[in-house]
């Protein structure tokens, strides 16, 4: 889980990495990172889910960037990105369209999430 | 759908230096014990083994900012460093909340440097059963040093003891009188202590500590150090490399080294061995049959749990296997 560049809303983040944990998932809480460190984290962890928390409004531009970085880094399809924040439906199937597996946007039910990992990521 | 890749693709990778297989090995050995028999099976012995530093403390004493701040300075004099971080899993989901990385941000981007977050998954002592074959998978990798950070510990978890050949221990100011520092468990395990958050004070703990090590009556030819540090601003931490270095060649000139390698093994053959009869039992003695007994136990017969238990093994036979002669 983490927040690309510092836009200071650590909240959420940690209460859906909280919610994540409580549901038996083991969660690395990255914190404000930039695109390499997020990259870079989520080869050393091998982790099956990168969470992007975003409420900066330049979730369109980072969510490429990390994409980018990971098919440089030839993981595209070794990971499933999820978006959340305060990202406006408008930009949903934009950020759909580069690979994000789904964008959960303010009102997200915690459990919404936990259904969607475990229905779409292989034991 | 993630992409699979099979054991020899990955070896091979990973000799390449490929850090992907490196994530990815260590993910197998994690989750699947049973794995690392076949992936140590592609390993000779011809890796240099790395040097293992331990890292422990209670929880919030700044083990991990400690850490990025003591990793920098071996990266900066040129060595590779391979973290492990352990934090506990949840006894309820079986979840972790995996918080040691968020401290480490200003290194991970080092070439030379590998870290990973591991969850306890219910084993005590203060580490994960994967710590030990995650530290082999570093030394294939070439790693001049290993730093294994444990949970946030209380007195008795000293595991990390047995894995390691520098183990810090870290304490706060605020830790106790000098009954608490005299105490068996934690307190007696370190090979130098540090009181950290100097700013804070911690002056009379580091004297508590002197008393307790001048005190000691099993002479072992190191007298521990107790230092203090800042691991946000640095202050203290040049003393603390000296120091694990000074005591890296004590342990090689005194032959020590040699004792703490061989200790390192039997733990972990220990570990084994308990891990393997505990499948072992697990299949000879089903679930249902301990749940009659506890059920029986909880009917009034509290008194009996060793009689039951005991009747329970009393008809398991071992039986040890002949050498089939060649």
């Amino acid at each position: 889980m983490s927040k690309p560049g510092v836009d200071g809303h650590w909240r959420g983040g940690v209460i859906v990495s909280r919610g994540l944990r409580d549901a038996g998932m083991e969660v690395v809480f990255g914190g404000f990172q930039n695109v390499e460190q997020i990259v870079e984290s989520a080869i050393n962890e091998d982790v099956d889910v990168i969470g992007l928390s975003m409420h900066s409004g330049a979730h369109i531009e980072y969510t490429k960037r990390v994409i980018d970085l990971l098919d440089d880094r030839g993981v595209k399809d070794s990971f499933m990105i999820l978006c959340g924040g305060v990202i406006p439906a408008q930009d949903f199937p934009k950020l759909e369209e580069m690979g994000v597996a789904k964008v959960f946007g303010p009102g997200t039910v915690i459990q919404d999430i936990v259904d969607f990992i475990r229905e779409n990521v292989k034991e | 759908m993630r992409k699979t890749y099979d054991i020899e693709t990955l070896i091979q990778n990973f000799k390449n230096k490929d850090k992907v297989a490196l994530a990815k090995l260590i993910t197998l050995v994690e989750n699947e014990p049973d794995k690392a028999l076949e992936i140590f099976k592609h390993f000779d012995n011809s890796d240099k083994d790395s040097y293992i530093i331990g890292i422990t403390g209670s929880p919030g004493v700044g083990k991990s900012t400690l850490i990025n701040i003591l990793a920098k300075q071996l990266l900066d004099e040129g060595k590779s460093v391979g973290v492990i971080s352990v934090d506990p899993s949840s006894p309820f989901s079986g979840g972790a909340f995996l918080g040691d990385r968020v401290r480490m941000t200003e290194v991970s981007l080092d070439p030379n440097i590998f870290i990973r977050s591991l969850a306890s998954r219910g084993h005590g002592g203060g580490i994960s059963r994967a710590v030990f074959d995650i530290s082999l998978l570093y030394e294939a990798f070439g790693m001049d040093v290993i730093i294994i950070e444990t949970v946030g510990v209380g007195q008795s978890e000293v595991d990390i003891y047995n894995l390691t050949y520098t183990t810090v221990v870290i304490m706060v100011p605020g830790y106790g009188d000098s009954i608490q520092i005299q105490k068996a468990g934690i307190i007696e395990v370190g090979d130098i202590y540090v009181v950290n958050k100097k700013d804070l004070g911690g002056e009379d703990i580091v004297v508590q500590l002197e008393m307790m090590l001048d005190d000691a009556t099993v002479q072992t030819g190191w007298r521990p150090p107790a230092l203090m540090t800042n691991s946000i601003s640095g202050e203290g931490i040049d003393k603390l490399v000296e120091k694990i270095l000074e005591h890296k060649n004590h342990l090689e000139l005194s032959e020590a080294l040699k004792k703490k390698k061989k200790n390192r093994f039997e733990y972990k053959i220990r570990n084994l061995l308990t891990y393997k009869v505990g499948k072992v039992l697990e299949s000879l003695i089903s679930e249902e049959e301990r749940e009659k007994i506890s059920n029986s136990i909880l009917e009034g017969g509290k008194y009996k749990i060793y009689d039951l238990v005991h009747d329970l093994f009393r008809n398991i036979k071992f039986e040890k296997k002949k050498e089939s002669s060649k």
